[in-house]
């Protein structure tokens, strides 16, 4: 190897890293703002969705499932608080499952929403279809089970998908209501006494 | 190689992507992700475009830069043209088509190690113009297009009863097909159909 050929190859990685670095940055100037508005959007129209009676739902504070951190809401209609909506984690097949569960004041399910998962595509990801959320609705914790066999009064596993579901039922929603009745009870004081004045 | 057609004949470099030297069915390249993102057909499609446009922009740019690279660091050179290319879809996809992303975004960033885009990289682009590059660029990724959506098309409408989503009939014939295994089935009988007829037509034409 010559001296002519060590710098060529110089030459050579240098420029490429330059041009490459430039139109990355490029690229990535254009895009990040849209993908953080998506973000964004995309979470504030989940949270109307679902409690669509709520006018104003504000953050009332944080906490963490699987050492991952999620937030939990209020939901008010004029003063009135008629619902909380907690972020929660449920840990899959092959990804932690992201959920939103919108609970009404006595802490039963109202609706859930699935903001983000890796499942298998076809079968894992049918936790994503209505008719599975739609089990969801009116139950209470107790009631937060999965079962193999065909059920109303529990949550019923999609074929191929147990491990799936009960990431979604006996996890990520059974913890995060189970949260928000122990924290909403303790400091009753503060977030019930505005409630119960009206 | 020898007999990759001429490279003046565009439309024989399409033809030869599709066919001859179809990635799939024919050099067995890039089998992993025929198995991974076939199981609808939208990811299919999807992957395949992603596919399509990586190679194509990889072939124009290797051919353009073919003269001003040193032969001994040209492969390490075609990984980072490749890993730029994919980054950059990689970044359009989450902006504007965020849906399908989420679903297949760890897909997209393995596009760097797909071989077949690394092999016409080497065999093609950093042989021959940036013309000829362009067009065997849209006719290799045309071919993975082309079986990638075979492969999907019959999966999901076994496995789900259902196109792109929406449901064809009520009834899922063949839910293994959807799973990792009817990969391996769907793409090994959709290869062994597509060799039996190509040979088929081949010793007619003799």
């Amino acid at each position: 190897m010559t001296v002519k050929d060590i710098l060529k190859i110089t030459l050579n990685l240098v420029s490429i890293y330059l041009i490459g670095g430039f139109i990355l940055t490029m690229v990535y100037a254009k895009t990040s703002p849209i993908m953080y508005r998506n973000a964004v959007l995309e979470k504030e129209t989940a949270l109307k969705n679902l409690i669509p009676a709520a006018d104003k739902i504000e953050k009332i504070g944080d906490w963490s499932i699987h050492e991952k951190h999620a937030e939990y809401f209020v939901a008010r209609k004029g003063d009135a608080i008629i619902g909380y909506i907690i972020q929660s984690f449920g840990k899959g097949y092959s990804s932690y499952i992201n959920t939103l569960i919108a609970v009404d004041k006595d802490f039963r399910v109202q609706r859930i929403s699935i903001l983000g998962h890796a499942e298998t595509p076809g079968l894992g990801d049918e936790i994503e279809a209505e008719g599975f959320k739609k089990q969801f609705y009116g139950k209470d914790t107790e009631h937060l089970k999965v079962l193999k066999s065909d059920t109303t009064e529990y949550v019923q596993a999609i074929s191929g998908a147990t491990i799936s579901s009960r990431a979604v039922a006996e996890d990520a929603v059974k913890n995060g209501v189970d949260f928000l009745i122990t924290t909403i009870r303790e400091k009753g004081a503060e977030h019930g006494a505005d409630s119960s004045n009206n | 190689m020898a007999q990759t057609a001429a490279t003046t004949d565009y439309l024989g470099l399409i033809k030869n992507g599709i066919f001859k030297e179809n990635t799939i069915f024919k050099l067995a390249l890039s089998l992993c992700p025929s198995i991974a993102v076939t199981n609808n057909l939208r990811n299919g499609v999807l992957m395949g475009v992603a596919v399509l446009f990586v190679q194509v922009m990889v072939n124009i740019t290797i051919s353009l830069m073919r003269k001003f690279i040193h032969a001994r660091i040209r492969l390490p050179i075609f990984m980072l043209v490749i890993s730029g290319w994919v980054t950059v879809t990689d970044m359009t996809m989450a902006a504007f088509a965020r849906e399908a992303y989420k679903q297949m975004g760890l897909y997209i960033q393995l596009i760097v190690a797909f071989a077949s885009i690394l092999a016409r990289a080497e065999m093609f682009a950093s042989k021959n113009k940036m013309v000829p590059s362009m067009f065997d660029g849209i006719g290799m990724g045309l071919g993975f297009l082309f079986s990638l959506t075979i492969i999907s098309f019959f999966r999901e409408i076994l496995g789900k009863g259902s196109l792109w989503g929406f449901p064809v009939f009520d009834a899922k014939p063949l839910l293994i097909m959807i799973l990792p295994a009817g990969g391996f089935f769907a793409v090994g009988l959709l290869m062994g159909l597509f060799n039996w007829v190509s040979t088929r037509n081949g010793s007619k034409s003799h």
